[in-house]
């Protein structure tokens, strides 16, 4: 189950797909990659999987300034593909957990709050909100004259259902321990809803605007359909086949949305997906690897949509086992990763390097003041020394669970060489990774989704008791400033207590976090519209309102 | 055909002992199938309800879906249920497995219908072809092509005619993910790929197979006899030897259509297809016991019902049976 907190970010049918191609024009890398140990045969495997790439600049479309400049055109069939399907697929907005789940919502829910691209909340179903002193009361005014598919008024009930339901046990909600923090939530005459939390929290707001608390009717207990107040109404929804959405004529943002249907299904096998893309099967699809970007680019009339995000790649050093509670050995680890090597050959230049702390560019508390690890041979090997730690090997855990960290273990292997110490990669089944070898082994990869504030990442697998602090840091400076800055409104406070836990966390936590990756879709040009909410693919989930067929 | 009376009662006798063996086949694959289900790791309820559930949740959920029993007992209301048509209810999405099943099933069975259509007549004609041409041209040519298309995985073939005929050409869907029926035209334009994809693998092995099963038959006494008879070829292999090797050619179509039943899951993941084979690598990866449960039994029982009926088929069509001494 630890898996669907952390979504995978590719599905788990890699086997026959390497996870890392290098296009022949990447010759450099390849003889390096030979000279510094990567077998002939895994070298072999990279050239034949790149096949018949050929590497030319393209145009990256999206943004919103673009899309908007134009006016929409109304109507048209548009045909989805994403990445996972299977008889897990969802409506229910507190179960779903992955990103084909989250663009389904959008497309038949709204929430109360809507993020956009700086995840900022924007009024949606609630037309606006505040908050007491120390962000623990908060009051929401609802829209007025919103109908749900099924005619009936949208009111304080709706709301108060929707939240709630994610304590309830047997709802067995993924949001649970978001909606634990929920005290109360009550009605104030049929449009205001008082929630009341159990510890102060500006950021309620971006919370409520994520995909589990869409907003769904009261006492809706059978999700077999989605009976929301969203853009489009469900004609068909058949869990691991597929979902058609059909234009809500009623809806109550009176421009939106554009297309008549939408049709969505998963193509698991990512050959599979970009080639229904190519040959005009579907006009958008999820998930694209990066190393099939010269080819999408290459051919006329398909683009790749880059959604920059806070997902992050790490190396997990567990700090209460051997031979990872030795801090010197940690600090070597981190002067291994040749971060700029790895943005530009595994993620082929869609992400960033990050700084062995996980808030990215895109978050509003991300701090510039924090001088960038760079790989350093000398310092790596000095920590190495300081530990004594010359002569052992250690073994490395990856796996095609956490996307691409097979191949960052084999770079890590090469640099390792350098300071002469011995990596042994453990590879492992991409099926049981995240409950058998995540958190229990000392040194291991994973990948982590973006989330929508820094607080709840930070909280979530950072701050000492957390269930996910993987690495087993305990830092009370860090407990205290994370709490802090949840009751304080004023943003460059918040800024500065943000900037310091970033420092803590790259100077000390058994985290050596090398890169954020970008979303990639893959597009057609008729396609228009589509903005990068920094959440997950199809701009964050949230596509399906905004966007337009061009004939 | 003529028949002797005695000849009658051993075939129904064969016959009989034949569907006798096959309920205790089905019986045992029923237990076989149940036990493995148990042994998957991972526990049902702790799927059902995620990591933070309470013990008490927990003893709720197994009490209601029946997991408290004894297994025998679980075993025979399990297999009572089955045999009353009854697959169950998914435990991930609360669905009943037979409407979750049907429909993909009809899919599969669609694909399995087609290509078999398309494949079995072609590969006996061009197996028995390359027996009766033996060791001329085109016999090599027969046996070097199938010999390749056998060796190449099926996914690489189907990607490379995803390729050439849906990517660059766009004379047909690079996926073929049938939902509504419009069309005869576009229904065969959406499975020519992987028609095509699953033929090749079967075509090459059922010609190869008949080839090597008549010039087995060939190589007999009564045949030598027939030639020194002064019988023609064609009629020594049409009338003789045909008869004799349709019991082995029948087993190797049968194991095909099987494997066209339950084992595509490549070609049903590169062409998106909504067949059975996917639906029960989900039921794998939730730990869905009930739907992977049916779906097994499904599999199982297309593998013993083409080849109850391919031995039938043997039964019936071997001479000496028929004509016995």
């Amino acid at each position: 189950m630890k898996r669907d907190q952390k979504t995978p970010l590719r599905p788990h049918n890699s086997v026959r797909e390497p996870a890392f191609r290098l296009s022949v024009t990447d010759g450099a890398e390849l003889t390096e990659a030979l000279r510094c140990g990567a077998t002939r045969r895994e070298v072999m495997g990279w050239l034949m999987a790149s096949g018949m790439t050929a590497t030319v600049a393209g145009t990256i479309i999206g943004g919103a300034s673009n899309a908007l400049a134009q006016t929409p055109k109304k109507g048209g069939q548009l045909r989805v593909a994403g990445f996972s399907s299977s008889t897990k697929d969802t409506l229910d907005p507190a179960k779903g957990s992955f990103s084909t789940d989250y663009a389904r919502g959008f497309m038949f829910y709204n929430g109360l709050a809507r993020l956009d691209e700086s995840l900022k909340a924007q009024p949606e179903l609630a037309e606006s909100w505040e908050a007491n002193a120390d962000a623990t009361e908060w009051v929401f005014r609802l829209k007025k004259d919103v109908t749900f598919h099924d005619g009936k008024k949208l009111d304080a009930q709706d709301v108060i259902y929707s939240i709630l339901r994610h304590k309830d046990p047997k709802v067995a909600s993924a949001a649970k321990t978001l909606a634990d923090a929920v005290q109360e939530v009550k009605a104030d005459g049929p449009n205001v809803v008082r929630v009341k939390l159990a510890g102060s929290n500006p950021d309620l707001p971006v919370l409520l605007g994520t995909y589990n608390f869409l907003i769904v009717k009261n006492g809706t207990a059978d999700f077999s359909a989605a009976v929301g107040t969203g853009p489009y109404s469900v004609k068909e929804f058949k869990p691991g086949v597929r979902s058609v959405a059909l234009r809500n004529p009623n809806y109550w943002k009176s421009d939106k949305p554009h297309v008549e249907e939408i049709e969505f299904f998963g193509i698991q096998d990512d050959a599979a997906r970009l080639n229904a893309l190519l040959a005009g099967d579907v006009h958008l699809m999820g998930q694209l690897d990066p190393t099939a970007i010269p080819r999408l680019e290459s051919t006329p009339g398909y683009a790749v949509f880059e959604t920059k995000s806070g997902q992050f790649s790490e190396l997990v050093m567990m700090e209460d086992r051997a031979p990872s509670n030795n801090a010197d050995l940690r600090a070597a680890f981190k002067y291994l990763f040749d971060r700029p090597r790895l943005v530009k050959t595994l993620l082929r230049g869609r992400g960033v390097v990050a700084n062995d702390q996980p808030i990215d560019p895109t978050n509003p508390f991300y701090c510039t003041d924090i001088p960038q690890r760079v790989q350093d041979f000398e310092k790596a090997k000095f920590h190495l020394k300081k530990a004594g730690m010359e002569n052992v090997t250690v073994p490395i855990y990856a796996s095609d669970a956490a996307a691409r960290s097979i191949e960052m273990a084999v770079l890590l292997q090469q640099a390792a060489q350098q300071i002469g110490l011995k990596i042994e990669i453990q590879r492992q089944p991409a099926d049981a990774y995240w409950s058998n070898t995540w958190m229990k082994r000392a040194f291991h990869f994973a990948v982590w989704n973006p989330r929508p504030t820094a607080d709840i990442i930070l909280t979530l697998t950072f701050k000492s008791d957390a269930e996910w602090n993987e690495s087993r840091w305990k830092s009370p400076e860090f407990d205290d400033l994370l709490l802090k800055a949840r009751s304080e409104f004023n943003d460059d406070k918040r800024k500065t207590m943000y900037c310091r836990m970033q420092q803590l966390i790259r100077d000390d936590a058994g985290r050596a976090i090398v890169c954020f990756s970008s979303f990639l879709d893959g597009v057609s040009s008729k396609l228009k519209g589509l903005r990068p909410i920094p959440l997950g693919n199809f701009g964050g989930g949230q596509f399906a309102e905004d966007v337009w067929l061009d004939s | 055909m003529r028949w002797s009376i005695d000849g009658a009662h051993d075939v129904i006798r064969l016959i009989a002992g034949r569907l006798g063996l096959g309920a205790v086949t089905f019986l045992v694959v029923t237990l076989i199938v149940f036990a493995g289900t148990q042994l998957l790791p991972g526990d049902v309820a702790q799927q059902v309800l995620g990591p933070s559930a309470t013990q008490a949740t927990l003893a709720a959920l197994r009490h209601t879906l029946g997991l408290d029993q004894a297994p025998y007992v679980r075993y025979l209301s399990w297999l009572g249920r089955l045999l009353t048509g009854n697959l169950g209810v998914s435990l991930v999405n609360g669905l009943p497995n037979s409407e979750l099943i049907g429909p993909r099933l009809l899919h599969t069975l669609l694909l399995a219908g087609a290509t078999a259509v398309f494949s079995v007549p072609f590969a006996l004609v061009v197996g028995a072809a390359a027996a009766m041409l033996r060791d001329s041209l085109f016999d090599r040519v027969v046996t070097i092509v199938t010999l390749c298309v056998v060796s190449v995985p099926e996914f690489f073939l189907a990607t490379v005619l995803v390729l050439i005929f849906a990517v660059k050409l766009g004379w047909v869907p690079a996926i073929s993910y049938i939902t509504e029926f419009h069309s005869v035209g576009q229904l065969l334009r959406s499975l020519a790929l992987p028609v095509v994809s699953l033929s090749c693998v079967v075509v090459a092995q059922m010609a190869r197979m008949t080839r090597a099963a008549i010039l087995n038959v060939m190589n007999s006494p009564y045949i030598e006899m027939a030639i020194l008879k002064g019988v023609p070829r064609r009629r020594i292999i049409l009338r003789h030897a045909l008869s004799n090797v349709i019991g082995p050619i029948a087993n190797v179509v049968a194991l095909n259509l099987a494997y066209l039943v339950g084992g595509v899951i490549i070609v049903e993941t590169i062409f998106a297809y909504p067949g059975i084979a996917k639906l029960t690598v989900d039921a794998v990866s939730t730990r869905d016991m009930p739907l992977l449960e049916a779906c097994a039994m499904i599999f199982c029982s297309a593998y013993l019902l083409f080849v109850l009926l391919a031995d039938l088929f043997a039964i019936v069509s071997n001479p000496r049976l028929r004509h016995p001494k």
